[in-house]
């Protein structure tokens, strides 16, 4: 008997070391040569066999006091707690979930657009599970395992409630598409409930990163540094090579790659739920005035006022008169108008620029359509193209604002006429 | 001349006319013809019905009903249908009834270009508003917004699409068309005879694909092909689908009568046999129907051309019906204006149209009174479709072909015969040209890993995949070939493209406005786009002033000369294999592989009219090598002729050869080669090869052999039938010029085909 089949069939005798995987039919093992078992075995991970093949998973088990970047593990049990006290409706609200609900989810593919033959060979996802973070990660050792590796992750993750970084329009897609194609032989996928990192990130950052990839948004916003990270665009490569050579090396650092990946979802989803939350004491004002934006495109009216009454009183020029009107838009849509045309006022005599003319327009309107003041109407209108004028606005979408005005001030002139004439 | 004349007037007119008359060749009157109408089938939704009526239509033509019963009894058919014969019924109808009778069901329209399925979409879209059913059809191409794509993948009944989007957007992507080609019932080839060539073996390639995909999804479409006239649309059919097709070639529409008219412009200089230049002649011809507000279409070879007889006509005509009664039409308007010159010509406030073949495909501009052709069309084919758009159901109608004094044009106009009595050209396709093969093994294993053992369109690709593990492209496991490459194969595979690499042609004659004027595959690139070669294009004459060879860029200027170049290209052609050979007694005739190594070495400047020999220059160029199938002919016997004199002879034959092609295969002049060979390196023998210009061959030369002896017949009878003493540019070509040029050439073809040497 070969050394390998001895070994497959005196397993059980063996130390391992490890817990043993449930459910694992062992006893199909030693049909199967798994190259560099040992290896694999001492980076923690172990096969699954299904039928006649096989995938490998990998399992990390981290504390929760672990600190990354700004944050340890527990912050994210208290947001999740805080979702629950908390009556917005956000798309990235934890309301009526548990911590260990959700699965910070994230793949490595053989091609960086999509397309079927684009395949997954990683599929890496964090929970929380028993008081410690858990990274799991099924690979595919070769081409001909996706059964095994779809059949292992469908079983183990709750795929309703997946939260990703840009897996709304590339991650889950692919899977759906590989699944596709053995979808006789593995569980049917649902629809799933997902939150897309990707997009908060937009709001949040992208006028002050140079762009917001994650392993950007990682490291000036969360703190995050990573050694020896390999980067994801060489991820293809290193797999290819993998296949022909199988040396772990390469594939052993992907691997690695997609942990701190999965990882920092858990600590940005933190991040992000912290300034949605009003929880972050250092949050900037630009981080208010981005997270007052998204509030108002959600018609959370009473939050989205409240963030940007706070972040008013300590922001200054252009910036403070951007919070300003977008303040007095959320009044006005509240109906207190009082409130709105006050601060339409402040703009208009100590502001300037794009700001104050939208500011005179809005003042305008109120004058022409409910106090039918239209000298008063004409005055803002032509203040208005006064300082449209003196500003070079040179942004091509302000390009209708000139013409607009003028026709407000012809209509309101005619107005005049007419009431005069009478 | 008062007041307008009707277009019987008109013809008296030509005919009475001496100045007219004397060009006329031929005058063919083709009598019209009753409509054989049947019933409307009894399975027929009474909705269709009910909607076919409201457009006045009370039966079927004989052939969309037969169309109607193959299609309805899941028969692959393919239907050969003139302009205006109604065919899109021939598939919409069993489409439309069998998503009446299972909302599931789902269809793919296929048409060769986006114009046309917009077309399609808008006519197919009316029966089904004036139906009130709940059909969804949208055309899916590179211009349909992404909002709405998801919403056709899911829901379209029929999904409206070219070759290319199937090929490079939505095979790559089936996983996001489930429902599509799990219900896929119906697979619509509209103008079958486009898909010829390279791009027909592309094409079927793409559809064995499609099919692959269809067949993992659990479905089995009907094929429906509809095409113009060619001479084998049931195998052009069979190798583009793989599959058996029916054939209905009987149309039942009605036509009416018809004048085809035959006319060569004078001749100017008789010596050259130089004629008239019959763009002038259409400009005379065409003012003439115009002025007398008589719908008049006209074709033209070029884009260029057609704007130079829009402007001639547009200043001829202009006080008689203004500007916008006569338009141009052709690549390059954009979709909008398109549509509105279609309309202004269907309801007739467009008199006239000068168009490029554009307008021969199927798009609706119903039927005008009079078609005329600048120059040959180039196949038998493309002429009757444009003829035929031509041609009220009742009335007269007037074809007018004015011949241009290319080769192809004279031969025409003096064979009336051929063109009305020969069946048009064979289309021919290899889908198993193995550099096309290749390119659609890698995007079919990008879309499903191949299984071992698995064949591609019926062929065993084994070795090709084992090739592409080689490559590192794909990989074997769990007895699977399976795509392991960061790439995406469909991007950097174009479906037209007739060559790999191409050569662009740069016009920098105004500095400040350089444009792309074409483009030449770099075998051809070598005699035609040397530094300082004299480059025509469009009858205007360019130099080249720079040829860029590693970055395949030549510019050049537009310049006067009285001179052309002419290079001489070493050409070394070696058989590789002989596939198939038969023999007569003085002949043999061989069809295999070859390599062909041509290396471009000098050019002469030689002068018009007097031939003179007035420069050289050395060419710089690396060698090229051209691998492809080849149908070649040898003398057993040689001549006892001084060898110059056999090579002159050999080269005027082979010109002629290259001419007379076209005619029996369907493709251009441009696309085989030939060469003579004085003492060819595999026999020693005088043979003259015809090949395959794109690599690998894409089924031409295999044509070729096999109408060797009618392609050599008729090439004798037109060169005997050339008016010219010893030789001309429309019979053996400007580079005969010695005395016997023409006299050699004739002797050489008799010895090919009888064995008689003198």
């Amino acid at each position: 008997m070969k050394l390998k089949n001895k070994l497959a069939v005196y397993q059980s005798y063996l130390p391992t070391g490890t817990k043993k995987q449930e459910s694992q039919p062992e006893a199909k093992q030693e049909l199967i040569d798994i190259p560099n078992l040992e290896k694999w075995h001492n980076f923690g991970v172990a096969p699954y066999i299904l039928d006649d093949q096989y995938c490998l998973i990998r399992e990390v088990r981290y504390p929760l006091e672990t600190q990354r970047g700004k944050y340890t593990f527990f912050d994210y049990l208290n947001v999740v707690n805080a979702w629950q006290n908390h009556s917005l409706l956000h798309p990235l609200s934890a309301k009526g979930y548990r911590p260990t609900d959700l699965f910070f989810f994230d793949t490595e593919t053989t091609g960086l657009g999509g397309g079927t033959g684009n395949t997954i060979f990683l599929l890496g996802y964090a929970f929380i599970d028993d008081d410690e973070v858990v990274v799991k990660q099924h690979l595919l050792p070769e081409p001909g395992g996706e059964i095994p590796l779809y059949h292992s992750f469908l079983k183990s993750v709750d795929y309703t409630t997946l939260v990703t970084y840009n897996g709304k329009a590339f991650d889950w897609p692919q899977v759906k598409t590989r699944h596709t194609l053995i979808r006789e032989h593995v569980p049917k996928l649902p629809a799933f409930g997902h939150f897309d990192l990707l997009h908060a990130s937009r709001r949040l950052w992208k006028d002050e990163l140079e762009s917001v990839k994650l392993t950007i948004v990682e490291k000036e916003v969360l703190g995050i540094e990573r050694e020896e990270d390999v980067p994801g665009y060489l991820a293809p490569i290193i797999y290819f090579d993998f296949l022909q050579s199988n040396q772990l090396d390469g594939i052993v650092k992907v691997m690695e790659h997609n942990e701190e990946d999965v990882l920092s979802l858990i600590i940005l989803y933190t991040h992000i739920s912290c300034q949605l939350l009003g929880l972050d004491v250092n949050q900037t004002n630009r981080e208010k005035l981005a997270v007052g934006k998204w509030y108002s495109a959600l018609n959370e009216r009473d939050a989205a006022i409240q963030v940007y009454e706070e972040a008013i009183t300590s922001l200054r020029g252009r910036e403070k008169w951007k919070g300003m009107y977008d303040l007095a838009i959320q009044y006005k849509k509240q109906k207190k108008r009082d409130m709105a045309e006050a601060i339409w006022q402040e703009i208009i005599e100590l502001g300037n620029g794009i700001e104050k003319i939208n500011a005179c327009i809005e003042l305008a309107k109120v004058h022409e359509h409910v106090n039918k003041d239209f000298e008063k109407a004409l005055q803002l209108s032509i203040l208005a193209l006064e300082e449209y004028e003196s500003t070079q606005l040179l942004d091509y979408k302000n390009n209708h604002l000139k013409e607009e005005l003028e026709k407000r001030i012809l209509r309101l002139e005619g107005k005049i006429r007419r009431e005069k004439s009478n | 001349m008062l007041g307008k004349r009707q277009l019987q007037e008109i013809i008296n007119w030509m005919k009475q006319t001496n100045e007219i008359n004397e060009n006329i060749i031929h005058w063919e009157t083709i009598e019209g013809k009753e409509a054989i109408n049947v019933p409307f089938p009894e399975e027929l939704h009474p909705k269709l019905q009910a909607a076919l009526e409201k457009r006045g239509i009370t039966s079927l033509y004989s052939h969309q009903r037969e169309a109607f019963d193959y299609g309805m009894k899941g028969m692959d058919f393919t239907a050969v249908t003139p302009t205006a014969s109604g065919k899109t019924l021939c598939y919409n109808l069993p489409v439309l009834q069998t998503i009446l009778e299972n909302v599931e069901a789902r269809a793919l329209y296929m048409f060769p270009t986006k114009a046309l399925s917009y077309d399609q979409k808008s006519e197919l879209n009316e029966l089904i508003d004036e139906a009130g059913i709940e059909i969804n059809s949208y055309t899916y191409d590179g211009d349909t917004p992404a909002h709405i794509r998801q919403k056709i993948r899911k829901a379209g009944h029929i999904v409206i699409t070219n070759p290319d989007m199937l090929h490079s957007g939505i095979l790559p992507h089936h996983t996001k068309w489930v429902s599509l080609f799990e219900n896929i019932k119906f697979i619509i080839v509209d103008e079958l005879h486009i898909y010829r060539g390279v791009f027909g073996s592309h094409t079927a390639n793409v559809i064995r694909r499609l099919k692959r995909i269809c067949r993992f999804y659990g479905s089995d479409p009907v094929f429906i092909c509809t095409s113009a006239t060619i001479a084998n649309p049931k195998e052009l059919a069979e190798a583009l689908t793989g599959k058996t097709m029916q054939l209905i070639d009987q149309n039942g529409a009605p036509s009416g009568r018809k004048h085809f008219v035959f006319y060569n412009p004078p001749i100017v200089n008789k010596q050259l046999n130089i004629r008239r230049s019959a763009t002038l002649e259409v400009r005379k011809l065409a003012g003439e129907f115009l002025k007398n507000k008589i719908q008049t279409i006209i074709f033209a070879k070029s884009r260029v051309r057609v704007e130079i007889i829009l402007t001639y006509l547009q200043e001829l005509i202009k006080d008689k019906i203004g500007p916008k009664g006569i338009r141009g039409y052709r690549g390059g308007y954009l979709p909008t204006e398109r549509r509105e010159i279609e309309k202004g010509l269907r309801n007739g406030d467009i008199y006239g149209v000068v168009s490029t073949n554009a307008l021969e495909l199927g798009v609706d501009i119903g039927q005008l009174q009079v078609c005329i052709m600048t120059g040959y069309p180039g196949t038998i084919a493309s002429a009757w479709q444009q003829a035929g758009r031509a041609g009220r159901r009742h009335g007269e109608a007037l074809i007018l072909y004015v011949a241009s004094s290319a080769p192809l044009d004279q031969y025409i106009i003096n064979h009336p015969e051929y063109f009305f009595k020969q069946s048009p050209e064979v289309a021919r396709i290899n889908p198993d040209n193995l550099i096309i093969l290749v390119d659609h093994v890698k995007c079919a294993a990008f879309e499903l890993p191949f299984k071992k053992g698995e064949t591609f369109g019926g062929i065993d690709v084994e070795d090709v995949l084992d090739y592409l593990l080689d490559q590192k492209i794909l990989v074997f496991s769990g007895n699977k070939y399976h795509w392991m490459s960061d790439s995406f194969p469909a991007h950097n595979i174009s479906l037209r493209s007739a060559s790999q690499e191409n050569v662009v042609i740069i016009d920098q004659t105004d500095i400040a406005h350089v444009q792309v004027i074409g483009e030449m595959d770099t075998f051809s690139a070598l005699t035609l786009l040397h530094d300082e070669a004299i480059y025509m294009h469009q009858g205007v004459q360019y130099q080249v002033e720079k040829l860029d060879w590693e970055e395949k860029k030549a510019f050049v200027r537009e310049v006067q000369t009285d001179y052309y170049t002419d290079a001489n290209l070493a050409v070394d052609l070696k058989v590789l294999e002989v596939d198939k050979e038969r023999e007569t007694d003085v002949a043999q005739i061989q069809y295999g592989d070859v390599a062909v190594q041509a290396m471009a070495t000098i050019f002469k400047k030689i002068k018009f009219e007097t031939h003179e020999n007035i420069g050289s220059g050395p060419i710089h160029l690396p060698e090229q090598i051209l691998h492809t199938t080849s149908a070649w002919i040898s003398l057993k016997d040689e001549p006892n002729w001084h060898k110059d004199r056999l090579e002159q002879g050999l080269i005027g034959m082979a010109h002629l050869l290259k001419n007379m092609v076209p005619m029996y295969v369907m493709c251009d002049p441009s696309d085989v080669y030939v060469t003579p060979q004085l003492k060819s390196s595999h026999n020693e023998k005088p043979t003259i090869f015809l090949y395959d210009r794109y690599p690998g061959g894409v089924g031409l030369s295999d044509q070729i052999y096999d109408k060797i002896t009618d392609i050599l017949l008729e090439a004798r009878k037109m060169i005997k039938n050339c008016p010219c003493e010893n030789g001309c540019p429309s019979c053996i070509g400007t580079d005969g010029t010695s005395q016997n040029g023409k006299i050699d050439a004739i002797t050489l073809l008799n010895a090919f085909l009888n064995g008689v040497l003198k």
